[in-house]
């Protein structure tokens, strides 16, 4: 069988100030991904290492990691696409509990800021949707949480500011494309949710697992909905002449 | 001593991890064709005309505005100009807190007038068309079709392509609708809403192949000038 060096950075700041990485020799067999090495090293060399995991199957979010510099989710990178050694760095934008697991919970003060969904007034039950009116946001309703995106973006992981990042661009834009919404919520992602700070890079893009266009699709789409409030004078007008009343 | 254990993934130039040619490329173009434009200024053969000349050379700052305000060429200048990050990977993104970071808040929250640079090459595009039919009947009397007239249809199309395909051109066509069933031929809209999607998922490269073609028509019209062959006449025919 062969074997493969795994590297993984270990600390618990909790009890010290300590960073190491130690290095594993794991056995490879087939089909074999990131995680089931990491559980090997659990079960057979050290108790010990701490990582997050609930499904193993690409639908919890949980076992976000940096595998060689790259977020992933460890349970869907094989390793067989990786080389002889591998360095796995728990996702450096937050801050670690212990080893691969870190406190994501800075998203869930800031999903506590985005209003819900919120109906249109006067709409007669049962709701109605059209497939054609509901197709956009249905690839935001992919996401999973794992915040990789959240991890790969400059704004958040190199610089202090207060966009919300891109997962909750996704979150908004999800709610702001309901065909039945009646928020238009990138009001809120332009003032309090720093959006102006992406330069969309696309690395969110890059790394999303569930493969959500996440700067063409939701970013972008914001951003233009952004100018047409606060930057496009000749759309501002057209809008008012529009809405009033001769 | 993190910074130490992650310096094997730095060794290797982030170009070739993260592969992005396209703004050095784009660099290089620009000086070429400003030092061409500026030495060597050609604004038509025997029935070419240049495309920095169509219809003037004073729109070239326009469409320029066009190009950098362009959210392919943001992303391609954002990353390896200002390295905001160089590369997604760990250790070579060459990004940190220690740098300045505004985004597009201050001076780059100009780039938000994209849509108004559209409107200006929306109107420009139609000359690239016109300049096809001059290129094939600039002889009175005579119809001629030659290799430089396939490669101004290219040209014009790659245009179109990048022109139509841009972000910007795809909310305001679309985009901003979130109830399609709701409105006059909402199905329709639906439908070239999705058409538009799917060109606006190669944007970045129509935006950098639409900018090498105006740079060969160039080229070609030079290459005649200095009396290269090359010139093929495929059709000819008196009307």
């Amino acid at each position: 069988m062969q074997e493969v060096k795994i590297r993984i950075r270990r600390s618990e700041p909790a009890v010290s100030n300590e960073v190491r990485y130690q290095e594993f020799t794991v056995p490879v067999g087939e089909g074999m991904v990131v995680l089931d090495a990491v559980h090997y090293i659990q079960n057979n060399i050290d108790p010990t290492l701490s990582v997050r995991w609930n499904c193993k199957a690409a639908r919890c979010g949980s076992c976000s990691a940096e595998i060689d510099g790259m977020p992933k989710l460890m349970c869907k990178t094989r390793m067989d696409t990786l080389g002889k050694e591998i360095t796995i760095n728990p996702i450096k934008a937050y801050p670690v509990v212990k080893d691969l697991v870190t406190d994501v919970s800075h998203n869930y003060e800031i999903a506590k800021k985005i209003p819900p969904f919120t109906p249109k007034e006067g709409l007669k039950e049962p709701w109605t949707m059209m497939q054609i009116d509901v197709t956009r946001s249905k690839e935001f309703r992919t996401c999973i949480e794992c915040f990789l995106c959240q991890d790969v973006c400059h704004v958040i992981r190199e610089h202090q500011s207060n966009y919300f990042g891109p997962k909750h661009v996704v979150k908004i834009a999800a709610l702001d494309l309901h065909p039945l919404d009646s928020i238009d919520r990138s009001e809120l992602l332009h003032h309090d949710g720093g959006l102006g700070y992406c330069d969309i890079t696309k690395c969110c893009q890059n790394v999303c697992p569930e493969e959500i266009r996440i700067t063409d699709n939701a970013i972008i789409p914001e951003k233009e909905r952004i100018v047409d409030h606060a930057y496009d004078p000749i759309g501002l007008l057209i809008k008012k002449v529009k809405r009033r009343k001769w | 001593m993190e910074k130490n254990m992650d310096k094997s993934l730095t060794w290797f130039p982030p170009e070739f991890k993260e592969l992005n040619w396209r703004l050095w490329s784009f660099a290089i173009i620009l000086i070429l064709s400003a030092g061409a434009l500026i030495l060597y200024p050609v604004s038509q053969f025997e029935g070419y005309v240049d495309p920095f000349y169509s219809p003037t050379v004073a729109v070239i700052p326009l469409i320029a505005l066009f190009r950098l305000s362009c959210y392919a060429y943001r992303k391609d200048y954002y990353r390896h100009v200002f390295r905001h990050p160089i590369a997604c990977l760990d250790g070579i993104r060459f990004d940190d807190n220690r740098k300045g970071y505004s985004g597009e808040m201050t001076f780059f929250s100009l780039q938000n007038f994209h849509r108004y640079f559209l409107y200006i090459a929306i109107v420009i595009l139609p000359f690239f068309y016109y300049d096809i039919y001059v290129s094939m009947t600039y002889i009175s009397g005579e119809f001629i079709f030659r290799l430089g007239t396939i490669i101004l249809i290219a040209n014009a199309l790659l245009l179109t392509l990048w022109t139509f395909s841009c972000h910007a051109f795809r909310h305001l066509t679309g985009g901003h609708t979130d109830c399609y069933s709701c409105k006059t031929a909402g199905g329709a809209k639906k439908k070239f809403y999705n058409g538009q999607s799917y060109l606006n998922r190669y944007h970045e490269q129509f935006a950098f192949i639409s900018l090498i073609v105006v740079l060969a028509v160039d080229l070609y019209i030079r290459a005649l000038i200095v009396g290269w062959p090359i010139d093929f006449t495929l059709l000819k025919f008196a009307i």
